[in-house]
């Protein structure tokens, strides 16, 4: 199983980052449905590679794990576009001179 | 066992029974004037028996998707009386000048042959739609 | 999650690749059994309602009825086993299109039109 929390271990950090800012509240918010996000993804991957495995034993068909596969890809990019995007926000905040 | 595979085991099993039956029509009508076989009496003409694989009861079966494949389980000789020919001539001729032929119907072994031929086509092209239906799973993938 | 991967939809999807997939083994099975003496030929049909609550598709396997049988007791029908074969295939080929067209579009928003 591919933990995705523990492969993107800058996330909370960035998280934490923001919190010393003083509007707290909506970055806790962000770093809090990231982690739901990542969780969401890490139970598609989990249920692809159990369609897979299924298909390798032969009890499963073959476009039932096609179809779990896919579902995690998208997931995943999805998440990984949404992190790019935060990251990206959170490095132009920080380059912002006052 | 995931139900694209049976299917494509089920096929395979079915052109390995009609094969079979494809070799036996082809013996019986080789034989067809074989007066003299191994134990001294004329060609018995030969047929294959076939039975479902897994031998499931129907009531088994009932709600399984699974496809069900083909057996040979054995072959049997035709145990119908000799045909006989007048043929004085013959080494093989009784008292009488008659002589026992084969058992084999040449016409119906052909029959059965076109038979086993198109059905093992049609097993082929089945092999053709599941491998087609496989390929368009994994297609998903890319 | 559900909302982005248009859930109702994939779902129905599958579930006509799963039926699909049935139909062929079932039909792959009749066919096979072509010359098996008293072999009835069989067809997979499906309870939607059912399935629909349940959220997974289950088969029944049934014999077909009035099929004139042969002298061994088979009823098996080459012709139409190999249609059966062929519109199930047709009926895959149609869904996993739907699909793989769904998971394009859905990643092409996802990556902005790359």
């Amino acid at each position: 199983m591919i933990n995705i929390a523990a492969a993107l271990p800058s996330l909370p950090a960035a998280g934490a980052a923001g919190a010393t800012s003083p509007s707290a509240a909506p970055a806790a918010g962000f770093g809090d449905a990231l982690h739901r996000m990542l969780s969401a993804v890490d139970s598609t991957a989990a249920s692809a590679n159990d369609a897979v495995t299924n298909m390798l034993q032969g009890t499963g068909d073959v476009h039932t794990a096609m179809i779990a596969l896919q579902q995690a890809e998208t997931a995943m990019q999805l998440t990984v576009q949404i992190r790019n995007k935060f990251v990206q926000a959170y490095q132009d905040v920080m380059r912002m001179s006052i | 066992m995931s139900t694209l595979f049976s299917a494509l085991n089920a096929s395979a099993s079915a052109l390995e029974a009609q094969r079979a039956r494809m070799e036996v029509a082809t013996s019986n009508i080789a034989n067809s004037d074989s007066t003299r076989g191994a134990n001294g009496q004329p060609y018995r003409r030969r047929d294959v028996v076939l039975s479902t694989q897994p031998a499931d009861s129907f009531a088994a079966a009932l709600g399984k998707t699974d496809a069900v494949g083909v057996k040979v389980t054995g072959i049997v000789e035709d145990q119908t009386p000799f045909r006989t020919r007048y043929e004085p001539s013959h080494p093989d001729a009784d008292g009488q000048g008659f002589v026992a032929m084969p058992n084999v119907d040449v016409p119906e072994e052909m029959v059965n042959m076109l038979g086993a031929a198109r059905a093992y086509q049609a097993n082929l092209n089945a092999i053709g739609l599941i491998r087609d239906t496989m390929q368009r799973a994994l297609d998903l993938g890319k | 999650m559900n909302d982005i991967t248009d859930n109702a939809i994939m779902t129905a999807l599958g579930r006509q690749m799963t039926k699909a997939v049935a139909r062929e083994a079932v039909s792959a099975g009749n066919l096979a059994n072509i010359d098996t003496p008293g072999y009835h030929a069989r067809e997979a049909t499906f309870n939607d309602a059912l399935d629909e609550e349940l959220g997974q598709t289950a088969a029944t396997v049934t014999e077909v009825a009035g099929l004139p049988a042969r002298r061994d007791g088979n009823n098996v029908q080459l012709d139409r086993e190999l249609l059966t074969l062929s519109r199930a295939s047709s009926d895959f080929s149609a869904a996993q299109t739907a699909l793989a067209a769904k998971f394009r579009l859905v990643r092409y928003a996802i990556n902005e039109g790359r």
